[in-house]
């Protein structure tokens, strides 16, 4: 192979990365903001969505795609954090109990998502899409009629008032932090949120335990080609609706670890965004929609995080305006995934090219002999 | 046979796991009053020092009023009265469903029961209902908000600030 293709296949593969570096890396004098406080919001956002972005990785490795319909998990974790406000149950008590009041909701919302995309096999990601902004519409409808209506609510102060439906912002100051502040570690100017962190890394262990099992092998034949999986005696359908199972109820777990760090929670609209910027983080961190790892979140996270943090400082510095740094954020964070499907959708073409010049070189050398 | 019963004792640990998150992480609100009562039976203590389980103690003179935030239903109190510097220690429990309660301190020293009481804050009502007739006023207008809370925002931009 030489060195020219070794660079174009290099370029191709890391494209989003080095545009990343290059991009943060740019910025970061601009900006005007000190190392140790990049450092610090880095070490805090990791802690914040790294659970989220792991939930992505399950239906990747079946073959799903990028599961856009993570964000029923976050709404599931959302009526979770909504009952334990309202019965006042707080600390890190508050967030076992909103995980487990979302955990039903997870496994019902993850089957549902499953069945549909069994129903339709290829176009995973854009149902899954769909898909949310459907089950949005249902959020919606039980948290603005049905929360105080038909099931009771007993904190006043959360329900609006014309006495049902939930406030537009919830404040979470029971439970704000109780994870991260269970065990914070100073090292210098630094706080590192251990518990947190140890979460995120069982989580870790989880998943390269879940490869090596039986189930999480048959994901693997799944998602390298379900006819043969399917002919190898793997149920196709019932190992896929499991991968969207799981990666929901882990999506209501990071919704939860995110939404207790906030503080606070917009009740109609914290989860519209949540799939979205989880999935651009996996993509920054080198994954595609076929091969992703626990490396490329930790990466994700870090690179578009350290964007967020550097771009609406630089664009204010730059141009005289800091919303030219939100409008940039935004763009970077579609423009990411778009520019990852592209290369995507090219690398793929050029591999079934690659594999029919193959062919029809071996036929023609076939025919010579 | 078998499998019917791993499931229903993970429904069990379920639920028990949900009631003792309930229960040990249940928050309420103290309101530690050191108030005359107004008939005479018990005066108000003319100066001491109150601490809840490890919270920070506090010093409550006549009338004083404070409130501590308490999760769970087994607490402790400690007194410590500055006239004959006499230390009062009592442990008590809250009821599960009581969001606020009323502990008075002069009752308690008088041995006097019960000395905590259920307490209803009167002021949400009325605040409720004055925002009620803000809602209506608005809704008056005819705007096509009728039905949707009155500050939802806009909703694109509320979850990007959401995920900063």
């Amino acid at each position: 192979m030489s060195a020219k293709t070794n660079v174009t296949k290099f370029l191709s593969e890391y494209a989003v990365v080095i545009i990343f570096v290059v991009l943060t890396l740019a910025s970061i004098a601009p900006s005007g903001l000190s190392i140790p406080y990049i450092i610090q919001e880095v070490i805090t956002r990791l802690g914040r969505n790294s659970f989220l972005v792991i939930a992505l990785l399950l239906p990747i490795y079946a073959g799903m795609g990028l599961n856009f319909a993570m964000t029923l998990g976050a709404m599931a974790g959302q009526i979770g954090l909504i009952f334990a406000v309202d019965w006042g149950v707080a600390g890190w008590q508050g967030l076992v109990f909103a995980l487990l009041v979302g955990l039903p909701i997870a496994v019902l919302l993850g089957w549902v998502t499953g069945s549909v995309m069994n129903k339709a096999k290829g176009r995973e990601m854009v149902t899954g899409y769909i898909l949310a902004f459907f089950i949005n519409g249902i959020y919606q409808f039980f948290v603005l009629y049905l929360m105080g209506s038909l099931i009771p609510m007993r904190n006043p102060a959360i329900v609006l008032s014309r006495g049902y439906g939930v406030r537009n912002t919830l404040n979470l100051e029971s439970v704000r932090q109780s994870l991260d502040t269970l065990f914070m570690l100073r090292i210098g100017p630094f706080a590192i949120p251990v518990v947190t962190f140890i979460v995120i890394f069982l989580l870790c262990l989880f998943i390269v335990w879940f490869r090596k099992t039986k189930l999480g092998q048959d994901m693997r034949a799944v998602g390298q080609d379900m006819a043969v999986a399917g002919a190898a005696g793997i149920d196709v359908e019932r190992t896929r609706i499991v991968a969207i199972i799981i990666s929901t109820v882990l999506a209501c777990g990071g919704q939860i670890i995110f939404l207790q760090n906030m503080g606070n929670l917009a009740t109609y609209n914290a989860h519209d965004q949540t799939g979205f910027f989880a999935v651009a983080a996996l993509l920054v961190g080198g994954a595609s929609v076929t091969h992703a790892n626990i490396p490329n979140v930790f990466i994700g996270v870090i690179l578009l995080h350290a964007m967020f943090i550097v771009s609406p400082l630089a664009g204010q510095k730059l141009f005289g305006s800091a919303m030219i740094g939100e409008y940039f954020r935004q763009f970077i964070g579609y423009g990411v995934i778009a520019l990852s499907l592209v290369l995507y959708a090219w690398k793929s073409r050029r591999a079934a090219e690659d594999q029919r010049s193959q062919l029809r070189q071996g036929s023609a050398t076939g025919g010579a002999k | 046979m078998k499998r019917i019963m791993i499931r229903s004792a993970l429904g069990l640990v379920y639920v028990a796991l949900l009631v003792l998150m309930l229960v040990t992480g249940k928050r309420h609100t103290i309101l530690i009053d050191n108030k005359a009562d107004p008939n005479g039976a018990y005066g108000a203590i003319n100066g001491m020092s109150v601490q809840i389980d490890k919270l920070e103690s506090a010093e409550y003179y006549p009338g004083d009023r404070d409130k501590a935030v308490v999760k769970g239903q087994r607490h402790h109190i400690k007194i410590e009265l500055f006239d004959d510097e006499k230390v009062i220690e009592r442990d008590f429990r809250l009821p599960l469903n009581q969001d606020m309660v009323l502990l008075s301190v002069p009752k308690l020293v008088a041995g006097i029961e019960p000395y905590i009481e259920p307490f209803t804050v009167q002021l949400e009502q009325a605040g409720m209902d004055q925002t009620a007739n803000q809602s209506q006023e608005h809704q008056q207008f005819g705007t096509d908000a009728e039905g949707l809370p009155l500050d939802m925002g806009n909703p694109a931009q509320t979850g990007m600030e959401q995920n900063q």
